[in-house]
């Protein structure tokens, strides 16, 4: 029942985001307990709240804006804010970071930051895990090349990752496994960790699997021929997605590190940061969205297969974030807009089996109304 | 122009892989090429990319086709038939002093191994091969340096196809560009005379844009539009 719906995602004349930002939207993120408050960072380093449910009666309504962290808020960040999450147990909590050093924990309800903390680079992505119940840990991707681990509980952050050459552009943990984390990094290499072990990674995913003869030696064990800058997990955590600047999109199968070798053709990436793309949930086959400059690439994950373009932002685009409850998808620009894709609503199929649904009322010529409206007939 | 296949699986891969061949021009070379195909043209005619690498990764392993890597992009592969590549190295080296050496490589290690390249490990221990025969096999064309200790398969003059291909890649490429709103129709390009550069022929080139998406094709009333990717 669900494919159709991602398969007839358009743009919705009767949904709007309320237009606040300034500038370039660079993150988005949806609570995952009720799937009704959306949070947005942007270049300006503002933070805003929205709330997608509709209380009003008519179909045509605008998401508002239920607060904000804005420019004149003392402790707004300074620079561009590059990723922000809920705390995924409940909304009295939302983790932001930004270009200017630092993760801020925020306090919803007063708006305030409980914790701060700071690196020495900048922060390009971050990410706590959806399910962990034993730790609370936020896994934090910088400029320089070493991950950190922030442990929200006791406020230190001397857990740190180390394997990467470069600086880290995208960080994830597995939906299925607590304990398991996924970096991609721009010296090519995406490493899977276990964060409960002292010794290194777990294992750096390998695009040739393993086949010597198939790359320069120069680029033996790397995932991407060029900086991998998107990694997401399928729902179900047995596959991963990562995006690199030599336009590729590779899937992995996460638990040997296998590159399962489906081919999506080019996939244009021209980021220098991280890209943020979104995977469906709750139907099948899933959908992968994927920024492609300025409109949504939409691609069969297990297949391959590019089934639409979604087009209707004016200027790159820079993250998409999956609503399931309704199957929408909401994504955010540079030309500071949040749009907004709504499956259309198909024609109700007649029903075949009237045995069930109430016979249609003939109406017997002898109650037929006679009265007619036009004067001329009268 | 060939019939723009939509059928999927092993058949249709053969197909292509046949019909692509017959394009490529076995006299401008003095005939001692193979017929030279590239991966990414096999996607303009069978659209579905994961399957066609699938039934192509077979056709390897069982020894009907050969992966070559031709050195302009990490991911562009040549691919000819096993057939058509013996008979021309062996074409190659008939009547020179390597002859025997090449013709045992092409037995003893072409055969039984599918891969693209090889190092000195395998060359020397697993097949039995000293430093003086690699040098041979790299003269006789054979084999190309990769970086120390290890070389590509490789088609004996490829290095005339390869300029070629490129400069008419290259021209094929400008004229779209200086088309109005760089697009063209695909019938109108077809039917224009291709520009000195293009030696291997304009079919095989368009082939070879449509598959490595360096242009798109947008289907219009006035038939298939082909217009210059963005980046």
């Amino acid at each position: 029942m669900w494919i159709s719906w991602v398969l007839s995602l358009e743009l919705n004349k009767d949904r709007d985001v309320e237009r606040i930002h300034g500038s370039g939207i660079n993150t988005l993120d949806i609570e995952p307990v009720e799937g009704r408050y959306m949070l947005s960072g942007g270049s300006d380093g503002v933070v805003i709240l929205y709330d997608l449910e509709n209380f009003s009666k008519k179909p045509c309504y605008t998401c508002k804006a239920v607060c904000s962290v804005g420019r004149s808020h003392p402790d707004v960040h300074r620079f561009s804010v590059e990723t922000v999450q809920w705390y995924p147990h409940d909304t009295g909590m939302f983790t932001s970071s930004s270009f200017d050093k630092t993760l801020k924990i925020w306090d919803t309800n007063t708006l305030q930051p409980a914790d701060i903390f700071n690196f020495e680079g900048t922060v390009y992505s971050h990410h706590m895990s959806p399910i962990a119940t034993k730790h609370c840990l936020i896994a934090v991707g910088t400029k320089s090349p070493k991950v950190h681990l922030c442990d929200l509980k006791s406020g230190s952050c001397s857990h740190i990752l180390q394997g990467h050459r470069q600086e880290v552009l995208a960080v994830s943990w597995s939906p299925r496994y607590e304990h398991v984390l996924a970096t991609a990094s721009a010296d090519s290499r995406v490493k899977l960790w276990d964060v409960r072990r002292a010794s290194g990674c777990l294992f750096t995913l390998d695009q040739h699997n393993g086949e010597k003869s198939k790359a320069s030696s120069e680029a033996a064990n790397t995932a991407h021929n060029g900086r991998v800058n998107g990694l997401c997990f399928t729902s179900d955590g047995l596959h991963l997605l990562t995006v690199g600047t030599d336009d590729r999109m590779r899937l992995w199968n996460s638990s040997t590190g296998e590159n399962t070798l489906v081919n999506y053709g080019k996939v244009c990436n021209t980021s220098r940061k991280g890209i943020k793309f979104a995977i469906s949930r709750g139907c099948n086959p899933e959908f992968a969205f994927v920024p492609y400059d300025s409109n949504i690439a939409v691609y069969t994950i297990y297949s391959g297969e590019l089934i639409t373009m979604l087009r209707g932002h004016y200027s790159t685009v820079d993250c998409c974030v999956f609503q399931s409850d309704f199957q929408e998808l909401y994504s955010g620009s540079k030309d500071c807009t949040i749009l907004a894709w709504v499956p259309a609503l198909r024609e109700p199929v007649p029903e075949e089996d009237n045995e069930k649904s109430l016979p249609l009322q003939s109406l017997n010529p002898a109650y037929e109304d006679a009265w007619s409206s036009s004067d001329d007939e009268g | 122009m060939h019939r723009w296949l939509r059928a999927e699986g092993r058949g249709a891969v053969e197909e292509s892989l046949h019909s692509l061949a017959a394009l490529f021009p076995r006299g401008l070379f003095d005939d001692a090429l193979p017929p030279l195909v590239l991966r990414h043209q096999l996607y303009s005619l069978v659209p579905a990319r994961t399957a066609v690498d699938q039934h192509l990764n077979s056709m390897k392993e069982e020894g009907l086709v050969r992966l070559f890597q031709l050195g302009f992009d990490t991911d562009a592969f040549g691919v000819v038939f096993t057939e058509d590549y013996k008979a021309k190295v062996v074409e190659a080296v008939a009547g020179k002093e390597s002859e025997a050496l090449v013709r045992r490589f092409l037995d003893s290690v072409l055969t039984p191994c599918a891969d693209i390249s090889y190092d000195t490990v395998r060359m020397m221990q697993d097949f039995g091969f000293r430093d003086a025969d690699i040098t041979q096999l790299v003269g006789a064309g054979v084999l190309t340096v990769r970086d120390a200790g290890s070389w590509w398969l490789a088609v004996p003059g490829a290095g005339r196809f390869m300029k070629a291909f490129l400069r008419g890649r290259k021209a094929v490429l400008a004229l779209i560009q200086k088309a109005r709103y760089r697009e063209v129709l695909l019938a109108e390009l077809q039917s224009r005379r291709p520009p000195r550069a293009v030696r291997l022929g304009l079919p095989y080139h368009i082939h070879d844009l449509i598959g490595a998406q360096l242009v798109r094709c947008i289907p219009s009333t006035s038939g298939t539009l082909l217009r210059l990717a963005d980046t």
